[in-house]
């Protein structure tokens, strides 16, 4: 792990140089964003290869089933090329209009007030092994998903007996509590994507992880794990017409410079998440590629730990909220490209509000005034080691410290940090809050909600709240339940909110995809393109 | 009688054979490799153990909650202490069974011999164009040392050194497969699919390992090249005998600062799977140095073990090759003698 930190650390450390050398070859400047529809009609066959990062998405430890991907929430990409899932998460090409539609699933209603919710399954699709995807094989994963100790599955709480089927084409799950935000959480979660229980049954879980059968828009020719994923086209998908590749190939790399070069160099044709801002800068201008970056939906977040000192002193949250100059950052740092938010939500996602009533910005006498009154803060601030995050926990302790805090900086491996929350001595940590939908996946209840391990706040009025807007059906009054619990948050200086990020997606020119070349909001880190709509001109 | 004859005659030869300083030296290090191998293994459980996180968090993700955790480390054998774990995964290694990962549920040794495969090819070219490029510039620097070449040599062999080897990668990338397009970026062509692609996919990380290595050789052999020019009576002897200078450089001086590169050599093999690791990562090579990095990622300390002992085993046996040859070539070396 230490060795793989010191790699990218290495890696991001040559970015600048490398990137100028490589700034050196582009010929002419031009800016990305190629919609499929201004590259006129799609095009039937080609081959796609996309690159993956091989310490976030590239790596699939535990291989593809659904029930037992534990990095599932990651590999969104190579889940839905096999499985295609019951929905998706689908916008118009500015971003614009995202919605959760069905996709396997035909239709979804919500009865007894959102405590049932019923999916009508299309009729006619099968897997690529040609057994049925049913009601029945939809019941048996979601059971089997739900079953699983992986916590890649909802956190629903179901009744008892609460997965059933109605006829050959309806499930009907039912909840123990209002579970309005079901929908939205499909399409992040294991239970989206169907496995046939045929070839899992024949096959053994062991082998089912290296190569699964689903009924999505590709079929699996080879895995190797962590490595090399080759996939071609479904003949059957339930499609018709799609999709529109023969071959797909997910291939793992050593980060994004790595990458980028291997973009340029014509060895692969798409890279999804790019993180590393120089870079894109680089790419932006390079005449061969199209990057998109997507609307942001979970900012950043400073998490205070308030259980434990010094942050259980609501005056010296307080302090660090007017220490706090995220608008600098934003400017300095990322020259104003991504927006602040003041919340949980960001502007590519659900019920999103620039400013909160009352927030608590930039005061540095303010700041220092607190400081004295408290006596003196001397703080430990963390964060997960990406780049974008490094900078700025770097740029908030220079604020903080021009306000009199002492405060160390800390950057940690997944399981360090892990290891961190779990021991709940932590002080500050950076982190992203929030999801597409707030209630769905890593949303807001995962950094504020009492019994999360990743929270820093135990308040059983916040959690009322956030129950609450979770449970509403009707979404104007979920967004006003939602201001009200963004307001709570602030009123209490629980963790200041700053600039909200989303990675980019790269792809060389002649190669178009929803998604991909189109903005469609990550529903947590990357967004979920439509594979089977990926096409590429000219080959 | 002539049967019995040649079978004792066969069974003298034999144990002269067995006998002989090579031998025992081969004999004596494959018994002294046990205690490295279990040494090293040892270490690595130790460390790997010390880190945060095990197999349990990766099958459950980051999101797993500790009580969960906890149950999956009771259902793996996790909760167990380190000692008892290492014995029973000693036990199985010594019958030849490497295990089942817990993460991933496939069997170890396919995923190793596939990972070594291009592991051994890709140091196999590193090693041997190093060294093939280091022999003849150390020879042309330390024929006229100060001279033109010398000095040229030192500055290609300063760059070599001062560059670190995913610098160097990200370099050649730039310059041959995105400029000039001649070679690939990254991935792996075997070589029962293509000769020229495996060499093409392959040239390229080579290169980026290989580079500093050629300069560290390309040093160290010129160096001790110029030195036993300049000191040693037998140089002398020969100049006065009128013999021709590049005659004395290859055939006499050269044997005797032989040696030397190759203890260097011996030596540098430990260091050089280091390396792969991140060279592996940047060329996206499904070798065994990406193996090791993933499964240390997911705290895979079955993964982990097996590819610790296959770099033990690389680095013992390597140094014993190198030991034998100097053996070979240095008549003055006799190992096992009593």
């Amino acid at each position: 792990m230490r060795t793989k930190f010191q790699l990218m650390a290495a890696l991001l450390a040559v970015v600048l140089g490398v990137a100028g050398l490589a700034a050196c070859s582009q010929q002419g400047a031009s800016s990305g964003g190629a919609s499929p529809a201004s590259a006129g009609p799609p095009q039937r066959g080609g081959h796609v290869t996309v690159l993956k990062d091989s310490s976030f998405d590239g790596s699939w430890p535990t291989g593809l089933d659904p029930a037992t991907n534990a990095t599932g929430g990651a590999n969104i990409a190579q889940m839905a090329a096999i499985y295609g899932g019951l929905f998706q998460l689908t916008a118009n090409p500015d971003g614009s209009g995202a919605k959760v539609e069905p996709y396997q699933a035909e239709s979804y209603q919500y009865l007894d007030g959102g405590k049932t919710l019923k999916i009508k399954i299309r009729k006619g699709i099968t897997f690529t092994d040609g057994t049925p995807l049913n009601a029945e094989a939809v019941r048996f994963n979601i059971q089997r998903d739900m079953d699983s100790p992986c916590s890649c599955r909802p956190l629903w709480l179901l009744a008892k007996n609460g997965i059933a089927t109605e006829g050959d084409d309806t499930v009907v799950l039912r909840f123990k509590i209002p579970t309005a935000s079901a929908v939205n959480n499909f399409p992040i979660s294991n239970v989206n994507w169907v496995a046939s229980p045929t070839a899992l049954k024949q096959m053994g879980e062991n082998k089912f992880r290296l190569t699964p059968v689903g009924a999505g828009p590709f079929k699996v020719v080879s895995d190797k794990l962590n490595s090399e994923l080759v996939l071609q086209r479904n003949p059957s998908y339930f499609k018709q017409g799609l999709p529109y590749l023969d071959q797909l190939t997910f291939k793992a790399i050593g980060g994004d410079q790595a990458a980028y070069q291997a973009l340029l160099a014509g060895q692969a044709d798409a890279f999804e998440g790019m993180t590393t801002t120089p870079l894109l800068d680089q790419a932006t201008k390079n005449s061969k590629l199209t990057v998109t970056s997507q609307p942001p939906t979970s900012p950043y977040v400073i998490q205070l730990n308030t259980k434990i000192a010094p942050f259980n002193d609501e005056k010296v949250r307080q302090a660090v909220y007017f220490a706090t100059d995220f608008d600098a950052i934003a400017k300095g740092l990322f020259k104003g490209k991504y927006p602040v938010s003041q919340s949980f939500t960001a502007p590519g996602g659900l019920f999103y509000h620039q400013t909160v009533p009352g927030y608590r910005t930039y005061n540095l006498a303010e700041a220092k005034r607190l400081v004295q009154e408290v006596g003196g803060i001397t703080v430990k601030l963390g964060t997960l080691g990406d780049y974008v995050a490094r900078q700025v926990n770097i740029a908030l302790q220079t604020q903080w410290r021009q306000a009199g805090i002492n405060v160390t900086i800390e950057d940690y491996q997944l399981n360090t940090l892990v290891q961190q929350f779990n021991g709940g001595k932590w002080q500050a940590m950076l982190q992203t809050a929030g999801a597409w939908d707030p209630a769905a996946g890593v949303g807001v209840a995962f950094r504020f909600r009492s019994n999360s391990p990743f929270t820093g706040v135990k308040d059983t009025h916040l959690d009322g709240m956030l129950d609450q807007a979770a449970a509403e059906l009707d979404s104007a009054k979920r967004d006003t339940l939602y201001t009200e619990a963004g307001k709570y948050i602030s009123d209490k200086a629980y963790a200041p909110f700053g600039l909200a990020f989303a990675p980019a997606n790269l792809a060389v020119k002649g190669v178009y995809g929803p998604g991909l070349t189109t903005k469609i909001p990550p529903m947590v880190v990357n967004p979920g393109i439509l594979w089977d709509q990926v096409w590429r001109s000219g080959k | 009688m002539t049967a019995v004859a040649e079978r004792q005659g066969y069974r003298g030869a034999w144990t002269q054979a067995l006998r002989s300083p090579v031998s025992r030296l081969v004999v004596k290090r494959l018994l002294l490799a046990i205690p490295i191998m279990l040494g090293v293994t040892i270490l690595s459980f130790w460390v790997v153990s010390l880190i945060p996180g095990n197999a349990a968090q990766a099958l459950l993700g980051p999101e797993a909650t500790p009580d969960q955790i906890h149950t999956m480390e009771l259902q793996l054998g996790l909760d167990k202490p380190a000692y008892e774990r290492y014995l029973d995964w000693l036990g199985h290694a010594v019958r030849g069974d490497l295990g089942t990962s817990p993460v991933s549920g496939q069997p170890v040794t396919p995923q190793l011999i596939d990972g070594l495969a291009v592991t051994s090819e890709l140091l196999g070219l590193a090693l041997i164009g190093a060294l093939v490029l280091a022999v003849p510039v150390a020879l042309g620097a330390a024929h006229r040392p100060g001279g033109l070449f010398d000095r040229l040599s030192i500055f290609v062999s300063m760059i070599g050194l001062s560059v670190a080897n995913y610098v160097l990668a990200l370099v050649l990338v730039l310059v041959f497969s995105v400029k000039l397009a001649m070679l690939p970026a990254i991935g792996f062509v075997p070589l029962s699919e293509s000769v020229s692609g495996n060499l093409k996919s392959l040239i390229l990380p080579a290169i980026a390992i290989g580079f500093p290595l050629f300069s560290i050789y390309t040093r160290f052999l010129r160096g001790d090249l110029v030195d036993q020019q300049q000191s040693q009576d037998y140089v002398v002897t020969a100049q006065a005998k009128g013999v021709d200078p590049w005659r004395v450089l290859v055939r006499h001086t050269l044997r005797n600062s032989s040696f030397g590169l190759i203890a260097v050599v011996g030596l540098n093999l430990g260091v050089l799977i280091g390396v792969t690791v991140i060279i592996e990562q940047i060329f996206a090579l499904p070798g065994l140095g990406r193996l090791l990095l993933q499964a240390v990622s997911a705290r895979d300390m079955v993964v982990i073990q097996a590819c610790v002992v296959v770099f033990a085993v690389v680095t013992v046996l390597g140094n014993l090759a190198a030991d034998l040859l100097q053996t070979v070539l240095d008549p003055r070396i006799r190992y096992g003698d009593r």
